[in-house]
């Protein structure tokens, strides 16, 4: 009887991993060609380098998680952002069926075992429950999965992963309901294998890349799902449009929809903070399997895990 | 269809790492293999990424016409995706 051992959220923003000064401000420099440069939002070193270290706090409880959950798998729903796929073939859902997958960030290296034959199983079931997912024998990672793999799992350990795509980002987009119901059929086979699964959705909260709104932040916004995710009432959160995620710069929340939909009406631990450059930063724990262990701490929608 | 050919530039400035540099040196014979409109050809010569979002990039491919500029050679953005 497989199980569902966590299920996770958390934010993929690229600054979470630069480190500070040169590559930091290189990379911002780049990051911000959409607005005019006096424009840019440029927290002091200070206040970066604290928000580094409440960042890795963090991170360390959802790998806490991880270690206590000893998955067999790690399912990994992240977006692409035009590194797996272009304009001439853009999959709603893309299901990693391949052996490995590798990346690069940086001067950090990645390279993951996959579990071939657990993907190709749920693949098989997910398509006779009306899905039609595409899927590759062949993806590479990119920040979007890469950044948080790094706090939560960096390569070496024994987890083989599946990489999961979902289209946030060249509309039509499917929808929060679809992403919820893919989330729900996710649980559904698990369920039915043998293998004990910790499933880690990434990206969000509200942030505009690329687009001349970059570095606008729709805190209250933010905080609502989050306080919908608190209290187990994630599913009220399919009723959104994708016009309306998109209005405020939560497209990238699809992936947290279909963790929603895998955890069902469970509560989360949940914590938020504006990094103060152009995301809100965001985390998510579900109550169940070793997600209760971080039950105990309080959530925060106004920082992130206190020391 | 040539905004297509715009992005399709951009995501091959992106994903090959070569190409920054085949550009540079023979621009005629690599934007050759593109359909690209006098306009497009024009605001890719400014290596102005938001000269080339108003022709509709995408604005996180049009960044990457900065691979061209000699001063961005070193930035880390390129060591990752």
């Amino acid at each position: 009887m497989g199980e569902l051992v966590a299920v996770m959220a958390a934010s993929h923003a690229p600054n979470l991993l630069l480190e500070l000064g040169k590559e930091w401000n290189d990379f911002m420099n780049l990051h911000y060609s959409m607005l005019p440069p006096e424009k840019a939002h440029r927290p002091s070193l200070e206040a970066a380098q604290r928000f580094a270290t409440d960042v890795q706090r963090t991170f360390g409880l959802l790998r806490s998680v991880l270690e206590a959950a000893q998955p067999d798998v790690l399912l990994l729903v992240a977006n692409d952002q035009f590194v797996n796929f272009f304009y001439n073939n853009i999959p709603t859902f893309c299901l990693g069926v391949g052996t490995e997958t590798r990346g690069q960030f940086a001067r950090h290296t990645f390279a993951y075992p996959c579990h071939e034959a657990l993907a190709r199983w749920l693949l098989q079931r997910l398509i006779d429950e009306g899905f039609d997912l595409a899927f590759s024998e062949k993806l590479e990672l990119e920040h979007t999965q890469t950044v948080p793999l790094y706090y939560v799992m960096p390569p070496g350990g024994p987890t083989p992963l599946i990489p999961l795509f979902v289209n946030t980002w060249v509309p039509p987009q499917p929808t929060p309901r679809r992403c919820y119901a893919l989330g729900a059929a996710l649980a559904r086979a698990i369920a039915a294998s043998e293998a004990r699964v910790a499933l880690l959705a990434t990206g969000g909260l509200s942030h505009f890349p690329g687009r001349p709104r970059i570095g606008e932040v729709d805190v209250d916004f933010d905080r609502r799902l989050l306080e919908r995710l608190m209290r187990g009432e994630g599913r009220a959160l399919a009723d959104y449009t994708v016009a309306e995620l998109a209005e405020v710069g939560n497209e990238e929340f699809l992936n947290w929809m279909v963790a929603i939909g895998a955890a069902g009406d469970v509560p989360a631990t949940v914590f938020y903070e504006p990094d103060g450059v152009a995301t809100g930063i965001g985390f998510a724990i579900w109550h169940l399997g070793a997600g209760r262990l971080a039950a105990a701490q309080p959530s925060n929608l106004y920082g992130l895990l206190a020391a | 269809m040539s905004r297509y050919e715009l992005n399709r530039l951009l995501y091959d400035l992106k994903m090959q790492d070569g190409l920054a540099a085949e550009l540079r040196a023979d621009p005629e014979r690599v934007l050759a293999r593109y359909d690209l409109s006098p306009a497009e050809r024009e605001a890719l010569a400014t290596r102005d990424p938001r000269q080339l979002r108003q022709l509709g990039a995408h604005g996180m491919l049009a960044l990457y016409v900065l691979r061209l500029r000699p001063e961005y050679d070193d930035n880390v953005y390129w060591t990752q995706r």
